[in-house]
């Protein structure tokens, strides 16, 4: 293989070039109009438009992408994570084409992506599985005699769900119905099928997962485990290689049992084997990846493997160089996505005003923004991801901190603040978090933006920071100057004083009049309606406009003087409430 | 006496020019009110007030007055910081005399009135007094002039604020009327000329203080009222919000803040807010709120005339007064009373140099005889003055309809407008389709076999002709049609673009708008 086409964007594309470049690959990538700029697109030896910017014309125009594969001669496909990355039918298609697929068979795709079947295979081969139903199901009372078995909470979750959605916990049986419509409804909007299954939901739980790889000379094998247990609504944010929670002998349970299912499934490529696993060291499997994870990064930080590289190997053919390696140390990462915290996580795309990437030792960014560059709103928001490396837990947690202060990105809001959270908290530092432990313990209040930087016991004066050198040392100088200049006042506490509430205190008498002169094109009620304040009892016509007349007042409709197409004068009077 | 206890004398004096009356304080706070002094601490940052006039009394004489003077008399007056920013401020004190105004009350609220204006910062009148002291006579009467001309001195130099916390009757009422802003406090305040008592005797209407001078009814009725809070503390928070967006007087920039909301955010919104008839109403509220700065709209005169909306905002982190019409209200047409309160609006702004922004969805002047003879003409020239006359940065969008006279007095090119934006679904005409028609097309209806789908077919030819922002474009009547989800970026680079202008009228002793 001498080219390969990257059919990605943001963080991951850039992540597969530069491994494509180093193996001297010509490197093809793609991009959807506001990409057109983006680094991805920059950094390949050849970029090409394929599309608008919603995804689905785009960076999953399958027809596209595999035209632009035969125009531009490239030899395999890359297809990163998400997108286009777990689809068996274009795995498929450019195998079809006589291109090289960057990942496993197409039939193992099905059968991990299918997760009732997934299960019935882990099942199969020894492996023990969350327990719930091995079949889908879409009927409420099987669901709730499942369920009551199971004992509560319960987990209603796509068949094909991933990332989170599709997924609706249930802790009593009367939210059945309910859960199991809204699952049904984004199970179908997101993954096309509104197929769903039940889960007992275990709590308390780690994530961890067994990064494996295989290739076609009888090759498995395992290297070593991921922590992701640092979680909100089911989306990593942190995760560590190895965990603090296993010892060697349970970590190596975890990569047997994870083999056994890659065995199962005829795997090739790298792929991941994500498990639930308690306090006692129990472990339950959730699913499968087949495909390259956002957090492959702990992994080679620990392991030195390139896990692009070894795709690629893999995907020529050749046995993989991963073989007998030992995990030295401790690998962190955190994603950093545009969003924000203070806010229930909301996706806040924008133009990155100034931004500033960490560095020095064990200390690797995988990104793809700068200054100036504008986050499209059509995408996943990662920015980035930090990731450090130190040869111990709390040696790489003192690093990531250190890395965190360095790191700049001003314009839009980011993950960075939730990052220090969970780095500077004791069940965190002590490996006692566990997957609903973010939302339930970080608390960001403390660190709210709106808090002034400049002393607050002296109100008026603002702090100014300025580098002298004395003698040929350089100092950061503090000093407090009175607070006068209105462009340079820094941002303060600013609060919309409560307003009282609405309406006319001369209380409304009943009669509802018309407020100009027009005709009446629609009568909403009947004499006798029971109607509140707000609710329109006829639509007037006038200056080419629907005017809604509103009760006024909350009561009953005694008088009702007009009908529709009678003409009124302003301040007609048009019904009378009591 | 030696130096020592003269120290000590001044600490007792001042001692007993804080002194208040323990009864006095808990009948105001059973009327649900805070004390004069209460009102300036919780007014102002924490421990900036310095008093002024603490020593002063009265000289009056007769009606037993000359054996009660208390010190600093029945108004507190003084200076100190809201956010960092020095403001004047004075507050009656219904405690001493009701609050009364005599000459020596007068003389102090005159005296902070002129530091105010020497100092160049806003002044903000806390307004609880009984009125007049009549014992003092005319000499009190006089008192109130001397305020009247300077709050007139003042207008347009220092923002100026009152705030109508007790009664407020007679005479008093002009000084807040003169002031720029005027907030009232729901069930607690009246604000009236003449009482329910003397309506009674004079003409036999029967009115209660509430329904004739609340707050509400000044808020929704006669417009005199510009802010209704319901109680003292969240009226004085409304101040202090208020002022931090203006400037400090008339040759200051308002204020900035660093912006947390990107400048270059876009909205689908603002693509789906027209309906596609265009007899359906939208509300406008939402729209200025999607553009501006957090989605915050601060709303001047909330609950009058609202079928125009002003108010004020912030555009990547500086304020803007902005200036709409709203559809869902009497079609958004402009009447007397929405001709006056933008007008008053836009004068405020280009007083105190805050740029302007205009949303524009005008279907012209509301018809009526009593519109005609209430003198329509009279008022809807009061905006088109204001506009016209205002020199500060001007920025206009129109998102839909903007015909006839009302399209040039809501911020036309014609009228000198700096920057007109029209999104795709604007309507620029001189007259609506069916009227226009039947002017130029008289004849050929006339003639036709079938007048009235002769008539039909011309409209609608017309409409599709002239129904949107393109003619107009031709012209250079707009600068540019925009995608609606970009308004926002755009607002913020014309009003970047328009940060230098520096426009000034003739020179002259001032004009004279048709009052």
């Amino acid at each position: 293989m001498k080219s390969v086409l990257v059919a990605n964007r943001g963080e991951i594309a850039v992540r597969i070039i530069r491994t494509a470049r180093e193996a001297g690959l010509r490197t093809i990538a793609v991009y959807s109009e506001p990409d057109r700029d983006a680094y991805h697109a920059q950094l390949a030896d050849q970029a090409w438009n394929i599309g608008p910017a919603p995804a689905g014309e785009s960076y999953l125009n399958m027809k596209r992408i595999l035209g632009v594969a035969a125009e531009t001669g490239a030899e395999g496909i890359h297809p990163g994570y998400g997108f286009l990355s777990e689809n068996a039918a274009f795995a498929q298609a450019v195998t079809d084409a006589g291109l090289i697929w960057v990942g496993p068979p197409p039939a193992a795709i099905a059968a991990m992506g299918d997760k009732v079947a997934s299960r019935r295979i882990a099942t199969e081969a020894g492996v023990p599985v969350v327990p719930g139903t091995g079949s889908p199901l879409e009927d409420p009372t099987e669901i709730r005699a499942v369920a009551d078995r199971l004992g509560y909470p319960v987990l209603i979750k796509a068949s094909r769900a991933g990332g989170g959605r599709g997924m609706r916990t249930v802790n009593h049986s009367s939210e059945i119905e309910e859960s199991l419509a809204s699952a049904q409804r984004e199970a179908d909007a997101f993954f096309g099928s509104p197929e769903v299954y039940v889960e007992k939901m275990l709590t308390n739980v780690h994530h961890i997962e067994a990064q494996i790889l295989v290739d076609n000379h009888h090759n498995f094998v395992y290297l070593g485990e991921r922590d992701c247990s640092v979680q909100r609504r089911h989306q990593k944010l942190v995760e560590e290689a190895p965990s603090a929670i296993l010892n060697l002998s349970q970590s190596t349970e975890l990569g047997e049992a994870a083999l056994r299912i890659a065995r199962a499934c005829e795997y090739r490529s790298a792929g991941t084997v994500e498990f639930l696993v308690d306090s006692e060291g129990s472990f339950y499997f959730l699913e499968m990846n087949t495909r390259l994870q956002v957090e492959h990064t702990v992994t080679e930080m620990v392991t030195g493997v390139d896990l692009v590289r070894e795709q690629l190997r893999i995907a020529a053919g050749s046995p993989t160089s991963a073989i007998g390696l030992r995990a030295d140390g401790h690998a962190i990462e955190m994603r950093i996505n545009a969003e924000d915290p203070y806010r229930d996580y909301l996706p806040t795309p924008g133009r990155i005003v100034s931004y500033r990437e960490p560095a020095g030792p064990g200390v690797r960014v995988d990104g793809w923004v700068r200054a100036g560059v504008t986050v499209p709103r059509y995408y996943d928001n990662l920015l980035a991801k930090l990731v450090v490396w130190a040869p111990t837990r709390t040696q790489a947690i003192s690093r990531a901190k250190r890395a965190l202060d360095e790191y700049e990105i001003t314009g839009v809001p980011t993950t960075i603040p939730v990052h220090r959270a969970v780095l500077d908290h004791p069940d965190f530092i002590s490996a006692r978090h566990h997957t609903d432990w973010l939302e339930t313990e970080i608390d960001l209040s403390p660190t709210a933006p709106e808090v002034a930087e400049s002393l607050p016991e002296e109100e008026g004066v603002v702090r100014q920071d300025m580098t002298v050198e004395i003698s040929g040392r350089r100092f950061v100088v503090s000093y407090w100057e009175p607070d006068i200049g209105q462009e340079d006042r820094a941002a303060k506490v600013r609060r919309r004083p409560p307003k009282p509430a609405k309406g006319p205190a001369v209380a409304s008498d009943g009669a509802v009049t018309a407020p100009m002169q027009g005709t009446i094109v629609k009568v909403n009620v009947k004499v006798g309606d029971r109607v509140d304040a707000d609710d329109t009892i006829c639509v007037l016509e006038a200056m080419k406009m629907e005017n809604a007349v509103a009760a006024g007042k909350n009561g009953n409709v005694v008088e009702l003087r007009i009908e529709a197409g009678d003409s009124v004068a302003t301040g007609a009077v048009v019904a009378v409430i009591r | 006496m030696g130096t020592e206890q003269r120290i000590e004398h001044l600490r007792k004096m001042r001692s007993q020019a804080g002194a208040l009356d323990r009864r006095a304080v808990d009948r105001q706070h059973e009327r649900g009110k805070l004390t004069a002094r209460e009102r300036i601490a919780h007014l102002l940052d924490q421990d900036t007030f310095c008093e002024v006039d603490s020593f002063v009394r009265h000289s009056a004489r007769g009606f037993g007055v000359e054996n009660r003077r208390p010190l600093g008399d029945a108004v507190v007056t003084g200076w100190g910081k809201i956010d960092g920013r020095t403001v004047f401020v004075f507050a009656e004190d219904f405690t001493t005399f009701g609050g009364s105004l005599g000459r020596a009350v007068a003389d102090k609220i005159c005296k902070i009135m002129d530091m105010a204006m020497r100092a160049g910062a806003p002044l903000i009148g806390l307004k609880d007094s009984g009125g007049a002291r009549i014992q003092e006579g005319v000499g009190s009467l006089d008192g109130y002039g001397r305020i009247f001309e300077r709050n007139v001195r003042a207008s347009g130099v220092i923002p100026q604020i009152s705030v109508i916390m007790g009664p407020c009757a007679g005479g008093a009422v002009y000084s807040p009327a003169l002031t720029d802003f005027v907030i009232q406090v729901t069930e607690t305040s009246h604000l009236f000329i003449t009482g329910p008592d003397v309506i009674k005797a004079v003409t036999g209407e029967e009115v209660t203080f509430e329904e004739l001078g609340g707050a509400m009814v000044h808020a929704s009725t006669s417009g005199v009222v510009h802010f209704v809070f319901s109680e003292d503390v969240a009226a004085l928070d409304g101040v202090r919000y208020l002022l931090s967006f203006l400037p400090q007087n008339n040759l200051e920039l308002p204020t900035y803040f660093t912006p947390t909301d990107s400048p270059t955010r876009t909205d689908d919104l603002l693509d789906q807010i027209i309906p596609d008839s265009s007899n359906q109403p939208y509300d406008m509220i939402a729209l200025i709120e999607t553009v501006l700065d957090d989605r915050d709209f601060f709303q001047v005169h909330e609950h009058w005339a609202q079928n125009i909306l002003v108010g004020l905002g912030r555009l990547d982190g500086h304020t803007v007064g902005v200036v709409a019409n709203q559809p869902s209200v009497l079609a958004g047409t402009l009447d007397i009373d929405a001709a006056e309160k933008g007008a008053r609006f836009v004068r405020f702004c280009d007083a105190f140099n805050i740029p302007l922004v205009t949303f524009v969805d005008v279907p012209g002047f509301l018809p009526g005889v009593d519109q005609e003879h209430g003198g329509i003409i009279r008022h809807g020239a009061k905006l088109l003055y204001a506009y016209c006359e205002a020199t500060v940065p001007r920025v206009s969008v129109i998102t839909r309809k903007a015909y006839g006279g009302a399209y040039l007095v809501m911020n036309a090119r014609g009228i000198r407008a700096d920057t007109v934006f029209a999104w795709p679904s604007a309507e620029i005409a001189v007259m609506g389709a069916s009227g226009a028609v039947n002017v130029i097309f008289r004849r050929e209806i006339a003639a036709a076999e079938d007048p009235e789908q002769r008539r039909l077919e011309l409209v609608r030819e017309y409409e599709e002709e002239f129904n949107n922002p393109y003619k107009a474009a031709e012209l250079g009547l707009v600068d540019a049609v925009i995608e609606p989800r970009e308004t926002r970026a755009h607002l913020i680079a014309a009003l970047e673009m328009l940060r230098t202008k520096r426009e000034s009228l003739p020179s002259k002793k001032h004009g004279n708008i048709p009052l």
